[in-house]
């Protein structure tokens, strides 16, 4: 066999081998000839990790701890409670027009899927997924105080998930200046 | 006129010219390491395994894991930073500490603690890799008749209970406690409340290499525990005495910056003498510097103050002894007084830890009289370690006294000083119990071990020299179930409270006070730091009279005997850093050794005694020997041998184990740091050294370029002038750089101080691999960031400049233009970028590179990380592997980061948003990086600087890097 012919059966026997799981159904992953550095050894954002119980390679805050940045808030501000236990009657920032806009943009992005741009309760995945979202527009929703709509963003109603970890304290604040100003139209 | 042609070089053999030939390659660098067997050669050659059709070919399963309950303010892959504090022997450091998802992966000075001023030592950068160290201890361990077997916390704190009732009974007579010299506020009161429950225990510290001395010197005079604390930035003529106060000792760090500001060449700059037996980092920043053997030193400090005292200064000095000094050093003690008298006010003295008591009551006699700017704060909360009082507990527990032994860390069975045989007293204590971060030699000595947690898993404490109070704050978890020296001893003292508690409790009582305490402590964590608790320095009077008693039992200097000479290591300290890959792999600042330990010669003394480099020679004092392997050092006083501390590790885990001689074998408690009569003999063997030395050198062009002050003043040119003759020619159209961001780095030599610093900061931002003793022979060491280190002058009394070379981001590239694939390319921000998935390993660019900057891949060093050592792992940065050349990348990672924070805020990325990780790490501050382009950067305003030059400009490669020639200040020359 010249020299030709037998390069051309190792480059054929190489394109099978990289192809052999093309077209066919398996439960194992697919052929990956050369590692080309796409799996290292470090643990990037969401990664699995055997050696942390949590099966998690991301950990938790030592409890206690302040990072650096981190914003120091009173707790009237961070947890939306008066000294007594109380919700917060109104919000504790200052409600001006950037506030407010604030408010809007951020209300759009992670409340109108659900509760609607205007607040009627009637946004996508409400009306389209069939969960209910509750209508911020109701007598009941206009007569609480900002802390109770503050602490539903905080630790969640219902069905409704704790936003907590996606929405900074003062954005939170900035959503509920913006529901009550969908409440006043 | 500037000596431009004086000659550099780099080793004995170089000066001598004695190498026949010099091979740009190491002797063997192509070939494989040779205890490879053939089957770990296949593992080795992992991608040709797939290739065949082996196992491993399919691509990895990964899983998305998310937080079940996410922590408010984290963004999944953005890092947070933490301010923390790393307690290290009577000192602490602050840091900030770089967190990704939870994990800390870097760590960084605090810019508001005043013993690191946002700058971090090698050692404090590679903490970080002892957290995630995989021979860490993991479980509780007891010893029974058939072995040291795993035990649990709940059973150590039923022993503990159980021994707590017995010394109840006694008062604590058989109790006893040792631990680390420490600053803690937390724990001088918990070892207070221990003292009143068991008012007859002992509790002792120790660290064997701390600052017994510097403390009981002050005590001695003046009656107070007191530390000094000097203003080098405000001293214009600074004396160290054997003091390599710029590396090792406590507070090296602030001090190199302070140091190095007093430096500007533009205005006054200091002047340094040292005076020291062993060439060290400090030795070669110094202007002036003095051989004389250890022995010799107090002598030499008397000298120099009975001639400031002719020369007016109000100091009195009866009743000392006569001193003997040789008559060279005699001379230099009078040349050293004139310029300190000179300076006044801003002269400065300065001891180091291992000269005695006395000389450092005699420095701070004089400098009192000086008036120079040293403080002396009183040292709250220190246990500084006691010599006598570990002896005294040793020959309790050997005599049988001692029936219950805590030790909280360290190591003694290995460090305590061989005379008091501490192993075999040990062997005397029933109920020894040991917390340490791995089962070390201690460990293996007692009935009881118990995992530590690292300073990054655990709250606590510590003061700064000047009694700063820092908060030890945890950044996760203790990863293998570790506890700190505080839940120990509070399980001793009977406190039933967790350590957080126990911290913020000292905390209110007695640093932040009751009112407001929970704002202020929440301010204390977030800036690592409580403002404003340093102590009032004191203004103490020395009483020399008890001095000079003091001083007449000093033995006499001036003996013709061979002295040993102990040096904590700039690698593993004391030994505590042995396992640690990082370190080991440093070279020494200036023997360039990797992986070892040597005894240092001087050249005189090597050929008196017909030794040569690598010959091992059993070195005897007393009774007791060791074989360490010699070093012929330039700069080493004659009969004198230097040895260093913190090797020959037998339980230091797989990294540290055998590495190196153990010189604590030759330690006595009466002689901690230097010894006379030593007999040494060649035993004839060899030792292999893996010195990185003579690898990537530059063929002895004219690179490390030096001036002294009179020659700069006289022409500011000089560093450009050897190229002044040079035309270049334009081989083609030259690319303009002149849109958007341009970056480039300007390194001062005059303020680089080659403490490896930036090396260890680089390998942890960029996750360089550790390669070993065998590779690092074969010059695959992987640093982007190397030091060198060259050598001028005569071979005893050389002079010193560091030059921290990486990839020069060269604008006409070399490498580029000779790579196949296009792996190496030029982006256009003038950055020279490695693309590692086309690298398919030519090394036609390292060939060519001129600076030898680039680093190969030989095999797949990362390949077998550890799970524990893939959490070190700089996320942000690809993990090389095999076959792949890699180099300085300006540290992108970093400048995309500051892009993208900038851009989302509108504005340029200016100096404050963006440095490199050897910037920021840098305690002089010698490294500025920015955007050349912008003529009010930092960066552009140091190249305009009239000693700016670039390596090799002739080749016309338009390098980013540039340097800033050294300008030394020695005394021949008065300041204009």
């Amino acid at each position: 066999m010249s020299r030709a012919a037998s390069w051309g059966a190792i480059a054929l026997a190489l394109l099978v081998a990289a192809g052999c799981s093309r077209g066919s159904t398996s439960s194992r992953p697919p052929i990956h000839l050369n590692p080309n550095m796409d799996s290292q050894p470090k643990l990037t954002a969401q990664s699995e990790s055997t050696f942390f119980s949590s099966g998690a390679a991301m950990q938790p805050p030592v409890e206690g701890t302040v990072a650096r940045g981190a914003r120091r808030h009173s707790d009237l501000v961070r947890q939306g409670l008066l000294p007594n236990g109380d919700e917060a009657p109104s919000n504790p920032l200052a409600v001006d027009a950037a506030l407010k806009e604030r408010g809007r943009e951020r209300y759009e992005i992670y409340c109108s899927p659900c509760h609607g741009p205007s607040g009627n309760g009637k946004g996508i995945v409400a009306t389209r997924g069939a969960i209910p979202a509750a209508n911020l527009l109701e007598d009941r929703f206009r007569s609480v105080p900002d802390g109770r709509i503050y602490s539903a963003v905080l630790n969640g109603v219902g069905l409704m998930p704790s936003f907590a970890a996606r929405i900074p304290v003062e954005d939170r604040w900035a959503i509920v200046a913006h529901v009550r100003e969908l409440q006043s139209r | 006129m500037a000596d431009r042609n004086r000659r550099h070089w780099t080793s004995p053999e170089d000066l001598a010219a004695s190498r026949e030939h010099y091979d740009e390659f190491p002797a063997g660098a192509a070939e494989a390491p040779d205890e490879l067997s053939r089957r770990s050669m296949l593992g080795l050659m992992g991608a040709s395994a797939a290739l065949a059709g082996l196992a491993g070919c399919r691509r990895p399963v990964e899983t998305i894991v998310p937080f079940v309950r996410a922590p408010e303010d984290r963004i999944p892959g953005v890092p947070q930073h933490y301010a923390t504090t790393m307690p290290f022997g009577s000192g602490a450091y602050g840091l900030v500490v770089e967190s990704h998802d939870g994990r800390p992966t870097k760590i960084e000075g605090n810019e508001l603690h005043p013993a690191s001023l946002g700058a971090a030592s090698a050692w404090m950068q590679a903490a970080i890799l002892g957290l995630y160290d995989p021979d860490r201890s993991a479980a509780v361990r007891r010893r029974s008749a058939t072995g040291f077997e795993p035990s649990s916390w709940d059973e150590l704190a039923a022993f503990v209970a159980e021994r707590r009732a017995v010394h109840l009974e006694d008062g604590g007579a058989s109790l006893a406690v040792l631990g680390e010299s420490h600053s803690s506020p937390t724990r001088a009161r918990l070892e207070a409340e221990l003292r009143a429950v068991f008012p007859a225990a002992r509790i002792v510290s120790w660290e064997p290499a701390g600052d017994e001395n510097v403390l009981a010197g002050l005590r001695l005079t003046t009656g107070q525990a007191l530390r000094p604390v000097y203003d080098l930035e405000r001293a214009r003529v600074v004396l160290a005495l054997d003091s390599d106060l710029l590396l090792t000792e406590t507070d090296a760090v602030t001090q190199a910056r302070k140091f190095a500001a007093g430096r500007a060449p533009d205005g006054e700059p200091n002047r340094l003498w040292v005076v020291e037996s062993s060439l060290s980092v400090t030795g070669a920043a110094a202007d002036e510097r003095l051989r004389a053997r250890r022995q010799d030193v107090p002598g030499f400090a008397l000298a120099v103050a009975r001639e400031l005292a002719a020369r007016g200064l109000p100091l009195v000095l009866d009743g000392f002894p006569s001193t003997v000094l040789p008559t060279a050093l005699e001379a230099q003690a009078r040349l050293v007084a004139a310029d300190l008298s000179a300076a006044g006010s801003a002269g400065l003295v300065v001891a180091g830890r291992a000269q005695p008591p006395v000389v450092h009551a005699l420095t701070a006699l004089v400098n009192r009289a000086l008036g120079a700017p040293v403080a002396l704060h009183p040292a709250a909360d220190l246990a500084s370690g006691s010599t006598a009082e570990l002896a005294e507990l040793a020959a309790a527990m050997a005599g049988g006294e001692i029936e219950t032994l805590a030790i909280l860390g360290g190591n003694p069975v290995y460090d305590a000083p061989a005379d008091l045989d501490f192993g075999a007293a040990l062997a005397q204590v029933p109920h020894a119990l040991h917390l340490g971060e791995r089962v070390d030699e201690t460990s293996r000595a007692c009935a009881w071990h118990a995992p530590r947690a690292h300073f990054l898993e655990a709250w606590g404490d510590a003061r700064a020299i000047d009694g700063t109070a820092g908060v030890v704050q945890p950044l996760i978890a203790p990863l293998l179930g570790g506890r700190s020296d505080l839940a120990l001893l509070a399980m001793l003292a009977g406190a039933d409270a967790t350590a957080y508690d126990l911290v913020r409790d000292t905390w209110r009582r007695s640093i932040l006070g009751e009112d407001a305490f929970e704002q202020r402590w929440q301010r204390v964590l977030h800036d690592g730091v409580a403002a404003e608790s340093a102590s009032t320095p004191v203004d103490a009077p020395v009483d020399s009279v008890a001095l000079a008693a003091a001083w007449g039992e000093l033995p006499p200097g001036g003996q013709d005997a061979l002295e040993v000479t102990f040096h904590p290591s700039p690698a593993t300290f004391d030994g505590r850093f042995a396992n640690n890959g990082w370190l080991q792999e440093l070279p020494d600042a200036i023997t360039k050794i990797t992986w070892d330990n040597v005894a240092h010669l001087s050249p005189a003394t090597a050929a008196e005694l017909g030794i040569a480099s690598g010959d091992v020679m059993r070195l005897s004092l007393g009774d007791r020997s060791v074989e360490a392997p010699a070093w012929i050092a330039p700069g080493q006083a004659d009969r004198s041998i230097a040895l260093t501390l913190g090797y020959g590790r037998t339980a230091a885990g797989r990294v540290g184990n055998g590495v190196g001689y153990d010189a604590y074998r030759l330690r006595d408690a009466s002689s901690a740091w230097f010894a006379s009569g030593a007999t040494l003999v060649a035993t004839g063997a060899r030792h292999r050294l893996a010195q990185t030395q003579e690898h990537w050198r530059m063929e002895g062009r004219h690179l490390a370029r030096e001036a002294t002050l009179s020659e700069y003043r006289e022409n500011p040119h000089f560093a450009t002038e050897p190229e002044e003759h040079f035309e270049p020619v334009e081989l083609w159209p030259q690319h303009s750089y002149d849109d958007g961001y341009q970056w480039g780095m300007a390194i001062d030599l005059n303020a680089c101080i080659g403490c490896n610093a930036c090396v260890v900061a680089c390998q942890s931002e960029n996750n360089i691999p550790v390669v070993g003793a065998d590779q690092v022979e074969r010059g695959r060491e992987m640093h982007w960031l190397r030091v060198d280190r060259y050598f001028a002058g005569e071979l005893d009394e050389p002079n010193v400049v560091f030059q921290p070379v990486a990839c020069q981001h060269c604008e006409n590239a070399p490498c580029e233009q000779v790579c196949p694939v296009a792996a190496t390319v030029h982006d256009e921000e003038g950055l020279n970028v490695m693309v590692y998935n086309r690298c398919i390993g030519t090394r036609y660019c390292s060939n060519n590179c001129p600076y030898k900057v680039r680093r190969f891949n030989f095999y797949n060093f990362t390949k077998d990380t550890p799970e524990l050592v893939q959490l070190a792992m700089n996320p942000d940065v690809t993990v090389r592997s095999r076959g792949v050349m890699e180099k300085c990348t300006y540290c992108l990672q970093r400048i995309n980061a500051a892009k993208i924070t900038t851009k989302r805020e509108g504005r340029r990325v200016g100096d404050g948003d963006l440095r490199t990780a050897c910037q920021q790490t840098c305690p002089t501050q010698a490294i500025t990086f920015g955007d050349v382009n912008d003529e009010e950067s930092r960066v552009s305003a140091v190249k305009r600087d009239e000693r700016n030059y670039l390596l090799l400009a002739e080749l016309f490669n338009k390098p980013r890097t540039s340097y800033l020639a050294k300008i030394r200040n020695p005394r021949t020359e008065e300041p204009a």
